[in-house]
């Protein structure tokens, strides 16, 4: 079978790479480990390092550190201390948003107090590190693009975790920080607000998530089949147009009638990407805030299809709900 | 070789996940339109061992109703007084059998003198008995025709395998950290899920409303949180399980309040629902100063009654075949003289 | 003719797989072939025939436009054509146009000198669309456990799908495919983000190196994949986020009729710690 461009056969180890130059102060902060790793060179790069310090990037990690050993030690205290049942129940375990009862007050830390600590050091160290990525972009004399995009990621971040629980008034619809329990969250904000597949912007979202993972796709399989003509080499090709950046573009031009130039497709990627977690942001911040049930909303806006119904009446109307004697009763 | 390694790892993953898993040739029935996917998924394999569990017990077949009735024969007969002695005492044997088959008699009863009330079994029976003819003349929304008896919960057992105790909200030692909020632990009264443990306080034994979804479009007033969505669902996690079905059986999860898009089942569900309230407040909250320390739970509470007591896991108990024919005064109502008895016993 | 000013030189005879000569040619920019045409009969047939179930379902909306499979008591067989044969017609006509477009991206590829990687990805997600309208209803006796063709209505079965397993989140070849897809769309728009950054500078610099690119990611998190492996980097994260769905899905009924979080219980009931 003929070589298919999806593992390095030979591996070329050349002298370490330390990076383009900076200025004296930083070049201190970067680390002087470097190290070669096999199995990533058969994929990509072999080299490992060096890594820029940095005192955003210190920081960042302190105060994710922090939010890390706060969950930690959280569901380790959930487990009586108990190591064994810590990795037995670890998917189980949960530090929750306060009750609905403090509202947006500080919770006591033994009734959410913690998970507010916890989202206050996992913001900080999130935005800490926005910045880091904004700092090193500039120092290198690169445009900011990472920055937006990851910006557009801490849009949705900031959404879930304080601009809605805020509009709602209360830190209680927050996301709790724990396996399971943030998967219970999401089923039961979509059973709460009738059903999140009716909100138009949740549509969106998925639709450029699901549409990321298709230009990926599409993408990382046209430069690996323009490999034998050097497709990987986008910036070169970018300036300076190949018969790598021809052919695909051809194949995309024939084979759907329109096609991307060699930085267009970079456009189209961005793009798609960063659009999912915006619009996905959108989506929760109206949920709840100025929409409580999406179902009929949707409903309202004539876009439910409509299935024989069942007719069967809500019995309550009928007959009262049983109520307990009001002696004896909880 | 590097790739036999992969092999082996690929293999190891595909056994591991496959461990977990079932053998396929399910069974299947549509509840709602084409295409919905309202469907009814069961194991053939998994139902042949439920079903070994839901054989009826033998029964010598209905008594005569002829001869002297039970209360003339018998002393301190302050239940079923009007069976004639073949019934009653059929009865008796057969409720031995039901609930306490290895003891005996003596579980309940003196056996130098029958008639005593010296054993806190043979008060609990006597509102026990009541509660069973409460289900079948007031609760057939819910029980129909088929109604209960008492093994359809006991099923040879003296306390019924599927009964739920309160349980402390607050796990934890108290103190700033650990605290699991009454849920984040894999409970199997949710489907192992980690939603909230035990929602039977609040919705089967409480009078709360499990209606957590508006019915505008708009914002209109509806406070109810995530976290009440959490416990009703937690609630429904529980209602599946212990009826073997899936949420699909009665609603169609696209609009779950709607009752014009739900199941006959639902409705039938929503009886059950205030049917498990009347017997856990009005029969066993009651009893709860006649039981001994250990048959209580850690809260001081007696045990009380949700949907797999009677279900066991089967959406209707015991394959829906109604014991009834052979015990036609379980049927029947009963007056209402036992309760004082039972208020007395309790200080 | 629609042609970019390249592309003349390209337009060459050859890399058909059937056919020869006969549909070796462009309409406007598009790539004829034989599978072009059977590309064209498959949709052309397949479009009619949701529109012909849209007129007598009664409604053009394209929200609530509903074509649905059969009920479960016709199992394997054929339906009458109001009854869901419609739906089973148009699956064909999916799959054979979905089928004709994989084989024209081949005739394509070969016909401009490249690899096959794009028509191989594109059959993984067919393979998905696959799993969930064939292999998963053979495996479990009826083409009604089918999604129906409507934009809402395909959803309202996602939601009842999920709901016959309790809390579909906690079914772990689902979680791992949601993983997959985020850690593709993170991965696009760091890849996106990173050829853009040093192409666009910003005004008045210069355009940067791959070894701006690659000091970059190592001063940010250590390492950086470069740039032919952040393309086979971004393939796999695609195509096993793919995979994984398919496999999500296939477990759900054929092996698995319980409620998902209950499939944990082999993990909580290891005799090491039970």
């Amino acid at each position: 079978m003929d070589y298919q461009n999806l593992f390095t056969q030979t591996q070329v180890i050349g002298p370490e790479n330390h990076g383009v130059p900076i200025n004296a102060y930083d070049q201190r902060e970067r680390s002087k480990g470097i190290g070669f790793n096999y199995l990533l060179g058969k994929m990509g790069n072999a080299q490992l390092g060096p890594i820029y310090l940095g005192r955003l990037g210190v920081a960042s990690i302190i105060f994710g550190a922090l939010a890390f050993f706060i969950i930690g030690f959280h569901m380790l205290a959930q487990v009586n201390w108990s190591p064994i049942q810590f990795v037995r129940q670890l998917f189980w375990l949960s530090l929750d948003a306060p009750s609905p009862k403090y509202g947006l007050r500080l919770a006591p830390l033994s009734e959410g107090g913690w998970w507010n600590i916890c989202g206050l050091f996992l913001t900080v160290s999130i935005l800490l590190w926005w910045m880091r990525t904004y700092r090193r972009a500039k120092a290198l004399g690169l445009g900011t693009h990472v920055s937006w995009a990851f910006a557009a990621a801490i849009w949705l971040f900031l959404v879930l975790g304080l601009f809605r629980p805020v509009l709602m008034g209360s830190w209680s619809e927050a996301v709790p920080f724990g396996i399971f329990s943030h998967l219970d969250w999401t089923a039961a904000l979509s059973i709460r607000y009738g059903n999140l597949f009716y909100n138009p912007f949740h549509m969106l979202s998925i639709f450029f998530l699901y549409g990321s993972v298709l230009l990926f796709g599409m993408h990382g399989a046209t430069i690996l089949a323009v490999g034998r003509y050097g497709g990987e080499r986008e910036i070169e090709q970018i300036v300076d147009r190949g018969t790598a950046s021809e052919r695909a573009a051809l194949f995309w031009r024939w084979t759907m009638g329109f096609n991307a130039t060699m930085e267009s497709i970079h456009r189209w990627a961005w793009w798609f990407a960063v659009l999912c977690p915006i619009s996905g942001g959108i989506g929760i911040l109206l949920t709840g805030t100025f929409v409580d049930n999406w179902y009929v909303w949707a409903m309202n806006h004539g876009m439910v299809p409509s299935y024989p119904a069942t007719n069967i009446i809500d019995p309550s109307i009928a007959t009262p709900p049983f109520s307990p004697a009001v002696e004896g009763v909880k | 070789m590097k790739k036999l390694n992969l092999l082996l790892i690929v293999l190891l993953g595909a056994v591991m996940v496959l461990t977990g898993c079932e053998r396929p040739a399910v069974q299947k029935s549509q509840n709602g339109f084409r295409g919905t996917a309202m469907v009814d998924v069961q194991n053939p394999r998994i139902n042949a061992e439920k079903a070994k569990l839901n054989e009826l017990p033998p029964s010598t077949g209905a008594a005569s109703a002829e001869g002297d009735k039970a209360s003339k024969v018998y002393q301190n007969v302050k239940v079923l007084g009007d069976l004639s002695q073949a019934q009653f005492t059929t009865f008796m044997v057969s409720m031995t059998n039901w609930i306490a088959p290895t003891e005996g008699c003596a579980y309940c009863h003196n056996p130098a003198n029958f008639a005593e009330d010296s054993k806190y079994t043979k008060t609990v029976s006597r509102r026990m008995i009541q509660m069973t003819q409460n289900i079948n003349v007031n609760w057939k929304d819910h029980v129909q025709g088929t109604g209960v008896t008492c093994y359809t919960c006991h099923r040879g057992n003296n306390i019924p395998q599927n009964v739920w105790f309160k349980e402390n909200p607050q796990n934890a030692t108290g103190t700033a950290l650990g605290n699991r909020n009454g849920q984040n632990q894999a409970a199997e009264s949710v489907g192992y899920s980690s939603l909230t443990n035990e929602p039977f306080s609040k919705y089967l034994l409480a009078n709360n409303p499990a209606r957590i979804i508006g019915k505008d479009g708009l914002p209109n007033g509806n406070k109810h949180s995530l976290q009440e969505t959490e416990d009703v669902y937690g609630l429904m996690m529980h209602f599946s399980k212990s009826l073997g079905v899936n949420c699909t059986y009665c609603h169609n999860t696209r609009a779950f309040s709607d009752w014009s898009q739900s199941t006959p089942q639902r409705a039938q569900s929503w009886h059950g629902i205030q049917m498990v309230k009347d017997i856990n407040n009005t029969f066993m909250n009651p009893l709860t100063g006649v039981f001994p320390p250990h048959r209580l739970g850690k809260e001081g509470d007696v045990a009380k009654a949700n949907c797999s007591t009677c279900h066991q896991g089967v959406n209707k108990p015991l394959y829906g075949k109604s014991m009834l024919a052979d015990y036609p005064y379980l049927a029947q109502a009963y007056q209402t003289t036992v309760v004082a008895e039972v208020k007395a016993a309790a200080k | 003719m629609a042609m970019l000013n390249f592309e003349r030189k390209y337009r060459v005879r050859g890399g058909t797989l059937i056919g020869g000569d006969l549909f070796d040619f462009w309409v406007g920019p598009f790539y004829v072939g034989f599978f072009g045409v059977t590309t064209l009969f498959f949709s052309f047939i397949g479009t009619a025939m949701i529109l012909w179930g849209a007129a007598h379902q009664g409604t053009f909306n394209v929200w609530t436009i509903n074509i649905a499979p059969p009920d479960l008591k016709y199992g394997l067989g054929p339906a009458p054509m109001m009854e869901g044969g419609l739906w089973q017609i148009i699956t064909i006509c999916a799959l054979g146009a979905f089928g004709s477009w994989a084989l024209r991206e081949i005739e394509i590829a070969r016909k401009l000198g490249m690899g096959l990687h794009v028509p191989y990805t594109y059959l993984v997600a067919v393979f998905a669309y696959f799993s969930l309208e064939v292999i998963r209803p053979v495996l479990m006796g009826a083409w009604g456990h089918a999604f129906p063709y409507g934009i809402m209505s395909h959803l309202d079965w996602v939601s009842n799908t999920g709901y016959q397993y309790l809390h579909f989140h906690y079914n772990p070849a689902h979680m791992l495919a949601v993983s997959l897809f985020f850690a593709t769309t993170l991965a696009l728009s760091l890849h996106g983000a990173l050829v853009l950054s040093s192409t666009n500078p910003g005004a008045g610099k210069t355009v940067k190196t791959p070894e701006h690119e690659d000091t970059f990611f190592r001063d940010l998190i250590g390492y950086s994949v470069g740039t032919l492996g952040i393309h086979r980097v971004g393939l796999f994260l695609a195509v096993s986020a793919v995979f994984w769905s398919a496999v999500c899905i296939i477990l759900s009924g054929p092996f698995w009729t319980r409620g998902w979080p209950e499939w944990w219980t082999w993990w909580l009931n290891m005799p090491i710690w039970h």
